[in-house]
């Protein structure tokens, strides 16, 4: 944990309030180039990819695929496969918990 | 409503498992309104991030905003700075949602737009220092906590598959930050990932020549 929030939490408010307000003041939607909106679209899925992959490959600080060892994979499986036939947050994140925690009592 | 209030009780949890405390909390839902932003900033904390890691992955993640902004600018365009500081700070996935259906329909004035977000606002705030309050009441199994955030980052992240080439961008993705981390040890790596990733997609759509498709998301 940092020693103060506050930086982190006014840094964060400051790359969130300006994009969101700036295109309001200057911008119409014509105005944004297809390339840049093209581009834009990929970010999303590459951030909520790196987020899981710095987590479900790593265990106890290092990289680690025994699925016995790191009991993260299995599930990541689960939810993955959960996400693609339901689409749902609710279900994928329940599975995902229930699968855990199934890992977490068994290894 | 209910699962807003669900995602912002879950967030609060998160957050003050994390280490911040339910005045931060309060502080980052007011100041920042953002709930995938701060279910990143929650996670990333967790893994012992560095502040400005953390920002540069929200400022990317907030770049889908901009579409928004602009999407919906021309709705609001006559009105104040004042007016817009409220409407731009409130501006969310969900009541862009909202507002962007019922403007098209031709049914909604600004200031009912900014009613509707300053409700998802309100709401939004109140549920996650609930949260909070809840995660300091409650013994938490770190391990299973950590993994409900992956578990929630792994199905945005299969909802973002709307073409093969957000597929392939994801798995760029994947590999890059495993590579990068191993080597350099630091989270840095995290944004390095995302832009070869994002940019890798973006070559192989322009290859493809898919015209002018756009994605809003």
């Amino acid at each position: 944990m940092f020693d103060n929030p506050i930086v982190l939490i006014s840094g964060m408010a400051l790359v969130t309030f300006l994009p969101r307000f700036l295109p309001l003041l200057l911008l119409s939607k014509k105005e944004i180039s297809p390339s840049l909106s093209r581009w834009m679209s990929f970010i999303p899925v590459s951030i909520f990819a790196a987020l899981v992959a710095s987590d479900i490959f790593f265990w106890e600080e290092s990289f680690n695929i025994n699925p016995l060892d790191n009991i993260k994979l299995l599930p990541s499986v689960l939810v993955i496969l959960i996400a693609l036939k339901t689409k749902s947050l609710l279900w994928s994140m329940t599975a995902g918990v229930g699968a855990i925690t199934v890992m977490w009592l068994v290894f | 409503m209910a699962s807003y209030i669900a995602l912002g009780v879950a967030c609060g949890i998160v957050l003050y498992d994390a280490g911040f405390s339910v005045l931060h909390i309060f502080l980052m839902s007011l100041l920042v309104f953002a709930g995938a932003a701060q279910f990143l900033a929650a996670s990333m904390t967790l893994t012992g991030a560095s502040v400005s890691a953390i920002i540069i992955m929200v400022f990317f993640l907030n770049l889908r905003h901009v579409l928004m902004s602009a999407s919906i600018s021309e709705y609001v365009k006559r009105r104040g700075i004042g007016f817009l500081t409220f409407f731009g700070h409130t501006l969310s996935d969900e009541s862009f949602g909202i507002n962007f259906s019922h403007f098209q329909k031709g049914s909604w004035t600004p200031e009912e737009a900014l009613t509707a977000s300053l409700s998802n606002y309100g709401t939004w705030v109140v549920s996650t220092v609930l949260g909070g309050l809840i995660g300091s009441q409650l013994p938490i199994n770190t391990t299973i906590m950590n993994y409900a955030l992956i578990a929630m980052f792994l199905c945005m992240m299969v909802m973002q598959f709307v073409s093969s080439a957000h597929m392939i961008a994801a798995v760029v993705s994947v590999s890059a930050t495993v590579i990068l981390t191993i080597l350099l040890k630091h989270n840095i790596a995290l944004v390095i990932a995302t832009l070869i990733a994002s940019f890798t997609g973006y070559y192989i759509e322009n290859r493809r020549g898919s015209g002018g498709r756009q994605h809003v998301r």
